[in-house]
């Protein structure tokens, strides 16, 4: 069905479709984490006299997780509102692979090399695989 | 009548920023121990947020770059914090607004996508120095930053259809041409652009900034695009969204890896934003744009001030 469509219109569309799923499952994701539905890993009336402190700091007091570790906390409502955060983050990725084979049928090898390019940017941020990032 | 509901509504924004400012200057605020309940502060940081939206949209800036000084002076939220959420805000509010962009052509993925790839480079290692920097130092640098994006909104002249002779190689070699429709003229705008080489510099260093300060870029793309390469305003405006949805997409996952992103800083905000700039576009209208502008660059400035005085010991 993509086969004709411009990348453009293609990218429009997957993006558009994401971020409307994205909205929708953080709204979700806040009701159950702030509606008490899901109980949090850092109770909400902690909050107040943790979130003024820097990140490390905040981490050794909440003994809070990093990289993906996360994952495996989606029992709780404060990681399922991240994971619902998440989904902005990756939106990109998503429609920047979607357009590549799309580039290559319309025979644009200085865009499609880009793409791959922004791909493996998008893929090392995501994958916490940059030097100095841990 | 139009008029006096356009200057109520900035005047009722200003009452919401001023009393934000009230609450965080009190002492057990200062104290960074609230005497009120948790779920104060996330509901003071929607009304803020829906008032930066509708501000935001009146003023053609991205609601990033109010969030960051803004939220970083009148909350008891630490800066790592704040600049993880406003990365998310910029990001959210871009997506919003690309998909319709791109299907109408007022963006073009084509032009975007250079920029991007340099300045998501160029925002991850921002973000890695803005994690790596003491606050001290972090809050005189964005102090400094807003100061100048404050001059730079201030003194700025944009051109709704720049003159370019001819693409340059890379511009041509690139396929940063095209043509789109205006539907305030009716007519179809060919465009293309030159000195790419020179814009894709400015990109990497704009990126280092939205990273490192968790800024919205949009203040420096448009008139990056704009005045550098030539593009028309409306595609400048619109390309930049979409350039911004890539660039701080990369810097948040730093943020994320790092547990720098707190949902119940982000999601208010989020949501606060994208009513309040829905609500802006329905008095886009009736506001009194120069006002509005005004209003804007007098809280670059103070938030600014602000961090910079902080930054320095002055104002702690």
């Amino acid at each position: 069905m993509d086969l004709k469509r411009d990348p453009q219109d293609i990218y429009a569309r997957w993006l558009g479709a994401g971020a409307w799923l994205a909205f929708a499952l953080s709204l979700l994701a806040l009701f159950l984490y702030a509606g008490g539905v899901l109980a949090p890993f850092v109770p909400l009336e902690r909050l107040p006299q943790l979130w003024g402190l820097p990140v490390e700091r905040f981490r050794e007091q909440t003994g809070a997780p990093t990289d993906w570790d996360w994952i495996g906390y989606l029992r709780y409502g404060d990681y399922v509102g991240l994971a619902a955060v998440c989904l902005f983050a990756v939106l990109s990725l998503v429609c920047y692979l979607r357009v590549l084979p799309a580039f290559l049928r319309h025979g644009e090898r200085l865009q499609a090399a880009l793409v791959a390019a922004q791909i493996v940017v998008l893929l090392a941020a995501a994958s916490h695989l940059i030097p100095g990032a841990r | 009548m139009p008029q006096s509901l356009g200057r109520n509504t900035i005047t009722g924004m200003r009452l919401v920023l001023l009393a934000a400012a009230i609450v965080w200057a009190s002492p057990a605020a200062a104290a960074g121990q609230s005497p009120v309940a948790w779920w104060v502060w996330p509901l003071a940081l929607f009304a803020v947020t829906f008032a930066l939206g509708v501000v935001a949209v009146l003023a053609g800036v991205g609601g990033g770059v109010l969030f960051v000084p803004i939220v970083g002076a009148f909350f008891p939220f630490h800066l790592d914090f704040v600049r993880g959420a406003g990365l998310l805000l910029a990001l959210s509010g871009a997506l919003a607004a690309a998909p319709a962009l791109l299907a109408n052509g007022l963006t073009s993925l084509r032009l975007a996508m250079p920029a991007a790839l340099v300045g998501s480079v160029t925002s991850i290692v921002g973000a890695l120095i803005g994690l790596a920097l003491p606050a001290d130092i972090l809050y005189t640098a964005l102090g400094a930053t807003i100061l100048a994006i404050a001059l730079v909104m201030w003194r700025s002249r944009r051109s709704d259809h720049p003159e370019v002779p001819a693409n340059d190689p890379l511009g041509a070699a690139l396929r940063l041409h095209g043509v789109y429709h205006d539907q305030a003229t009716g007519r179809d705008v060919e465009w293309k652009v030159w000195r790419t080489p020179a814009a894709l510099a400015a990109f990497a260093g704009v990126g280092v900034l939205a990273g490192m300060f968790g800024l919205g870029a949009g203040w420096a793309n448009v008139p990056v695009f704009n005045l550098v390469m030539g593009a028309p305003l409306k595609l400048s405006v619109g390309s930049s969204g979409l350039l911004l949805s890539v660039v701080d997409s990369s810097a948040a996952w730093i943020y994320l890896h790092r547990g720098a992103v707190l949902p119940m800083l982000v999601a208010p905000s989020v949501i606060g934003i994208m009513l309040g700039a829905r609500i802006g576009v329905r008095l886009l209208r009736i506001a009194p744009a120069a006002a509005v502008r005004g209003t804007v660059l007098a809280l670059l400035a103070f938030a600014g001030g602000r961090a910079l005085l902080k930054g320095l010991g002055v104002w702690a």
